[in-house]
């Protein structure tokens, strides 16, 4: 995803409420999280499901937070999300990095990339792919969702090799 | 020697309404059974969290002291918290590790801790550390903690065994509302 559009990304979900940026970084975002920097909201943690942890003591201080990280890092976060997220019903948006989308990435992010769709769908989570054309949309539906306190995801496809 | 259920029961009757996050297993239900309050959050699942919880609530709440009711087996899950901790240095944060060097919770099986001082790491982390294996030791260091800024860790060396406390009765929805309601 363009430089541009990561960043017209990042300055609306915090201007529409969006106070807390956490997680682990991910090169597929890496413009979105540089603009996070540039505007002292990026908390980096140790491992996903810690961003996961510190978003949810912002949720239940009733702040509005988004957890970025890799797909690798959401299967790590699996069991984070399924009994603390969900099961106390926290309003976070994950911003998930879709390695292994690609068939030429690189051979450790083909199987989680090829399972990431059904994995996120089995769990429950709701989701939407973020694209160049529909991105204002996404990030509306997004802010909407965790406004009525229901967790969601939204994801950006690794659409180059490097 | 210190029993796990004394430890608790001391330490949140000292705390009074401060918030605690509890480490879920033993932890929780011990607290639940002796001082439970609306400012207790029970973490059911998700272990290992119960550091990084508090620390997202310390940051959102600078005028309340925050408390966590942490094992030794949840610390060493999640011990990069340690490490964010350290960096951001919350004023007023307070971490206490109820150390029985095993994971009690699901049969006793040993941790690290018997063999690694998670006081050393708290220190080598910019925490203030303290530690205590007795009822006198753990009231003085708490009463000595009122006046001094976080991040602070209390290690509390218990026993390992004892009669677990009864189950948590709330569901987690009313967990975190009550809990909400009263930051």
């Amino acid at each position: 995803m363009k430089e541009l559009t990561q960043k017209q990304i990042f300055d609306y979900l915090f201007n529409n409420g969006i106070e807390n940026f956490i997680g682990v970084p991910d090169s597929t975002m890496k413009y979105f999280i540089s603009q996070g920097f540039k505007k002292k909201k990026i908390l980096i943690t140790t491992r996903e499901d810690e961003a996961i942890g510190i978003a949810s003591g912002m949720a239940l201080s009733n702040q509005n937070s988004l957890v970025f990280m890799q797909n690798a890092g959401f299967a790590n976060s699996i069991s984070t999300i399924t009994s603390l997220v969900q099961l106390y019903e926290l309003p976070i948006i994950f911003l998930i990095g879709w390695r292994g989308y690609l068939k030429s990435d690189a051979p450790e992010h083909y199987k989680i990339g090829r399972i990431q769709p059904e994995l996120i769908k089995s769990i429950g989570l709701n989701s939407k792919i973020v694209t160049e054309s529909n991105w204002k949309e996404c990030c509306k539906w997004a802010v909407n969702k965790i406004n009525h306190s229901i967790p969601c995801t939204l994801i950006i496809r690794r659409e180059f090799v490097d | 020697m210190l029993i796990r259920k004394d430890a608790i029961k001391i330490a949140s009757k000292t705390i009074v309404d401060s918030p605690i996050i509890a480490a879920n297993g033993y932890i929780s239900r011990d607290l639940f059974e002796v001082d439970d309050k609306n400012t207790n959050f029970y973490m059911i699942g998700s272990m290992g969290l119960s550091s990084s919880i508090a620390l997202g609530v310390a940051l959102k709440n600078p005028k309340k002291r925050v408390y966590i009711f942490d094992g030794d087996g949840n610390l060493l899950m999640n011990l990069g918290s340690l490490t964010t901790i350290g960096k951001l240095k919350p004023k007023n944060l307070i971490h206490l590790v109820f150390d029985n060097q095993s994971h009690d919770s699901t049969g006793g099986q040993p941790t690290n801790s018997d063999n690694i001082d998670l006081y050393k790491i708290a220190k080598a982390s910019n925490y203030k550390a303290f530690k205590t294996n007795s009822k006198v030791g753990l009231k003085k260091i708490l009463r000595k903690i009122k006046t001094l800024d976080g991040p602070i860790m209390i290690k509390i060396k218990i026993s390992k065994g004892g009669k677990p406390g009864k189950r948590i009765i709330h569901s987690p929805i009313t967990i975190k509302k009550r809990f909400s309601r009263n930051l």
